[in-house]
C-alpha cells in the first residue's frame, strides 16, 4: 500500500519540469502522506480506509503545480528546453531536406539512365520512409513542455479547429499530429511512385486532393471520438 | 462546515506562522497540531498547506532546511523567520480588530 501512495504521489508530478524544487517538494510530500498512512493504520484504519483519507487530504494541487512551473522557466531548465527545442528543429529540417533531395535521385538516374528513371525510385522510397521516421520520432520524444507551449500557440492560430478536432488530452494530441505526417509522406511517396512508373503526370496530382478528403474523414473521426467522451 | 473552512482559510499564513511561533516544524505535525487544536473539525488539505509554505517561504516569512531524524526518516523543518514573527503580530493584531468589529456588526439586540 505504501507503494500505492508513491506511485500516486509521481503521477501528480507527473507533468512537471524535474527541477530541484519540484523534487524536493515530491519528497516531502510522500514522506508527510506516508506518516499520515500510519498514523491512520494506528488509529485502526484498514489499509484501503487509510490510503483513501491520505490520498483525499492532498486536495487540489493545480495551484501548487502551476506555482511550480512558474518557476521552473526562472530555473536553469529553460536550457534544457531550449536544447530539446534545437534537436527538434533539427530533426524536422532533416527530414524536410530529405524529402526534397529525395527526387534526386529519380532525376539523375533519368538523365543518365537513358530515361531508365524507375532505378531512383527505391531510393526514393527509402528517404521519404526515413524522414518520416524522423519526423515521427521527433513528435513522439519531445518534451511535454514543448508541446503544451505549441498547442498554446495552436489554440490561439484557431481555436475551433483545437477544440473540435482535437483530442483533449496530450496523448491524443501527439496520435493526431503522428497520423498527419504519416498520411502526407504517404499521399507524396504514392504520387511519385504512380506517376513515375505510368507516367501519368497529368492526372496523378489528384492523389492530393484524395489526401485532403482523408484528412477530414480523420477530423470528423476525432471530433466523433471527443464528443462521445 | 464549508463557510467555516472557508474563513479559516483566508487565515492559513497566520495559522502556519503560529504553528512554527513555538518551535521549528515539519508538514504532517503542522497539519496533525491543526487537526487536535480544532477537535478533529478542521485540518489544511496538503495541496493548501504547501502553497502557502511556498507562499511564506518565498516572502522571507519563513525557512526550511532538511533534518535527520533519530529514526531515519528525513524531514523538511520549516522555522519562522524574524520577519516572519513581525508578520505574525500584525496578522494577529488585524485579526483581532476584524473580529471585534463583525462581531459588533452582527450582533442583534435581543431583549428589547
Amino acid at each position: 500500500m505504501e507503494d500505492k501512495l508513491h506511485r500516486y504521489i509521481e503521477s501528480i508530478f507527473e507533468d512537471t519540469t524535474p527541477t530541484k524544487k519540484a523534487t524536493e517538494l515530491k519528497e516531502e510530500m510522500l514522506l508527510n502522506l506516508q506518516d499520515k498512512y500510519r498514523g491512520l493504520i494506528e488509529e485502526g484504519k484498514s489499509p484501503e480506509a487509510a490510503f483513501n483519507i491520505a490520498v483525499a487530504s492532498i486536495g487540489d494541487v493545480r495551484v501548487l503545480l502551476r506555482q511550480l512551473e512558474e518557476d521552473s522557466h526562472l530555473q536553469p531548465d529553460a536550457q534544457r528546453l531550449e536544447k530539446a527545442r534545437r534537436k527538434s528543429a533539427m530533426l524536422t529540417s532533416i527530414a524536410i531536406m530529405m524529402y526534397i533531395l529525395a527526387a534526386l535521385p529519380v532525376i539523375i538516374f533519368e538523365t543518365i539512365g537513358n530515361g531508365n528513371s524507375e532505378a531512383g525510385i527505391p531510393i526514393l522510397i527509402i528517404m521519404v520512409a526515413a524522414a518520416t521516421g524522423l519526423l515521427i520520432y521527433n513528435n513522439m520524444t519531445k518534451p511535454r513542455m514543448l508541446h503544451k507551449e505549441e498547442a498554446k500557440i495552436a489554440e490561439i492560430k484557431d481555436k475551433d479547429e483545437e477544440n473540435e478536432y482535437y483530442p483533449a488530452n496530450p496523448e491524443g494530441r501527439k496520435m493526431r499530429a503522428s497520423i498527419s505526417t504519416a498520411l502526407w509522406s504517404l499521399i507524396t511517396v504514392t504520387y511519385f511512385l504512380v506517376s513515375f512508373t505510368t507516367n501519368m503526370w497529368h492526372i496523378s496530382w489528384v492523389i492530393f486532393i484524395a489526401g485532403g478528403l482523408i484528412e477530414s474523414l480523420i477530423n470528423i473521426f476525432f471530433a466523433a471520438k471527443n464528443k462521445g467522451e | 462546515m464549508s463557510i467555516a473552512s472557508d474563513l479559516i482559510r483566508g487565515h492559513t499564513d497566520t495559522i502556519i506562522l503560529a504553528c512554527l511561533m513555538d518551535e521549528d516544524n515539519y508538514g504532517y505535525e503542522i497539519n496533525k497540531s491543526i487537526l487536535q487544536k480544532t477537535d478533529g473539525r478542521y485540518e489544511l488539505k496538503e495541496a493548501t498547506l504547501y502553497t502557502a509554505f511556498r507562499r511564506l517561504e518565498q516572502a522571507g516569512h519563513i525557512s526550511s532546511y532538511w533534518g535527520n531524524e533519530m529514526t531515519g526518516a528525513r524531514r523538511r523543518y520549516y522555522s519562522i523567520t524574524n520577519s516572519g514573527s513581525e508578520a505574525y503580530r500584525t496578522l494577529l493584531s488585524e485579526w483581532k480588530n476584524a473580529k471585534e468589529m463583525i462581531e459588533e456588526l452582527i450582533k442583534v439586540k435581543e431583549n428589547e
